[in-house]
């Protein structure tokens, strides 16, 4: 039996008008890997993520999740995306539904769970994410660091075989950014596959299994972490770490060194 | 200058039976025409061309046109041209109705597209199908964001009953009109009617009002 990755991107391509957001990307995500995309801005790693669940189409190439082509059809795109929890860098909760209509409405309206179950499912959610007493108030009532757990809960709820994380902590105040990652962190110790956009290096070190460089909608260097923080191979991911001044430090926001 | 305000009480009746169908015409009419604008502004964001220039040519015809015309021409034209033959009542609720709902697309459009990208595709993101996240998520905020504009709709549309008096519905306007040639007392009549007018219209905008405050969706 030939072993297949849970999802696996192969010579992707997509552009803007004139711009070339992915140019010929390939990637393969394991079950239960944590990979973790950098670069610099507009260097198509958010484009890349939103291929992977077809929230974007490709010009060329293919994505297949579970061995499953996702462009086929719109209806394949859907059962795709059921299975594929995604986490937006300005949360996207529902403004005008509670926090607990907001992690049932993905499991009652897509799965058909009966709302028992699915509220059950959700107050067990929100209790991991330790926002158990929020369940019933707006969205407006928490802050940046609160929605962006509600938003993780909302994509827990579909019980996905893996997540997509876009920017999750760019648009937090630095002192709510610690509670997202340590949400984060624990998924990735549960065994989740995680594929994440961030600029929290720190994270990508600790965290990730293997780390993504993409510079101008291509892939640069990939590589466990430690060869991509301590000796990268590529100049350009140098330079790269070097304007983020990063020289190998690492800050204490609530994660631990990966075991 | 003498006033005689026992023309209004001794005709009380007659200004009740007006205003509840003042009332009736309104309500019939937004009922149809909320479902009607919402149609219409789904046709128009339609991505096939021809669906959407369709809606927009209703919609643009019915907003740049005179309500008094469109009425007139319900009444006349229909069943000269197409041998449709309506009632008066009928054909006032048809004429306000696809006025209406014209003015009421627009609302609704505006409110659809005024709601960003990422609810979209948060709501695809968890598998939903694109009348899903329509219904379920877009809508329900669009229309909390156009509640006040629907509620101006409301108003006017409550007023603007008082043109089909042309074609002889005997709602609030045409009995007191009446009412003022059989008795030549058009100070008391005509005051009159503007307060019952008036006393119907406050409410209604204000209970819109309170609508809006008590269900606003705050981001």
């Amino acid at each position: 039996m030939t072993h297949t990755p849970i999802l696996a991107a192969r010579d992707v391509r997509k552009r803007y008008g004139a711009v070339v957001a992915l140019d010929g990307v390939s990637l393969d995500v394991e079950r239960g890997e944590v990979v973790c995309l950098i670069g610099p801005s507009g260097s198509g790693k958010s484009t890349l993520l939103r291929c992977l669940n077809a929230l974007e189409t490709v010009d060329s190439g293919t994505v297949a999740f579970e061995g499953r082509d996702i462009r086929a059809k719109a209806d394949d795109a859907r059962l795709v995306r059921r299975r594929m929890g995604m986490v937006f860098q300005n949360f996207e909760l529902f403004p005008h539904l509670s926090v607990l209509r907001n992690l049932t409405i993905g499991p009652t309206t897509v799965l058909r769970l009966d709302m028992a179950e699915a509220e059950q499912r959700a107050r067990a959610l929100l209790l991991r994410v330790g926002l158990i007493d929020k369940a019933m108030v707006h969205p407006s009532a928490l802050s940046g660091g609160q929605q962006q757990r509600v938003a993780i809960a909302r994509a827990l709820a579909m019980e996905p075989a893996l997540m997509l994380f876009d920017e999750p902590t760019s648009a937090l105040d630095p002192e709510t950014i610690g509670e997202v990652l340590a949400v984060m962190k624990g998924l990735a110790d549960d065994g989740m596959t995680m594929v994440v956009v961030t600029h929290e290096m720190d994270f990508a070190r600790r965290v990730a299994d293997r780390v993504v460089v993409f510079d101008h909608g291509r892939i640069i260097e990939v590589g466990p972490p430690a060869q991509i923080f301590e000796a990268p191979h590529a100049a350009r991911t140098r330079d790269f770490l070097s304007h983020l001044g990063w020289h190998g430090e690492s800050i204490d926001i609530g994660i631990k060194e990966k075991t | 200058m003498s006033l005689h305000w026992d023309v209004v009480f001794d005709n009380w009746r007659i200004f009740l039976d007006g205003a509840l169908l003042t009332i009736l015409l309104t309500v019939t009419t937004m009922a149809l025409a909320i479902p009607g604008g919402l149609l219409l502004a789904f046709l128009r964001l339609s991505p096939i061309r021809a669906v959407s220039l369709a809606a927009a040519a209703f919609v643009e015809f019915f907003r740049a046109t005179p309500l008094l015309l469109q009425i007139y021409w319900v009444y006349y034209v229909l069943p000269a041209a197409f041998g449709i033959q309506l009632d008066q009542l009928t054909t006032a609720i048809v004429g306000l109705t696809c006025n209406v709902s014209a003015f009421n697309s627009e609302t609704f459009r505006a409110g659809i597209l005024s709601i960003r990208e990422g609810q979209w595709n948060a709501g695809l993101a968890l598998g939903m199908s694109r009348a899903q996240v329509m219904g379920r998520i877009v809508l329900p905020q669009a229309v909390m964001r156009v509640l006040p504009a629907l509620a101006s709709t409301w108003v006017s549309l409550f007023k603007d009953t008082s043109l089909v008096a042309i074609i002889s519905v005997p709602e609030l306007s045409y009995v007191s009109l009446k009412l003022r040639a059989e008795t030549y007392r058009i100070l008391e009549v005509l005051t009159a009617v503007a307060v019952i007018y008036w006393l119907l219209g406050y409410p209604q905008a204000k209970l819109v009002d309170w609508i809006h405050r008590r269900w606003k969706v705050v981001e």
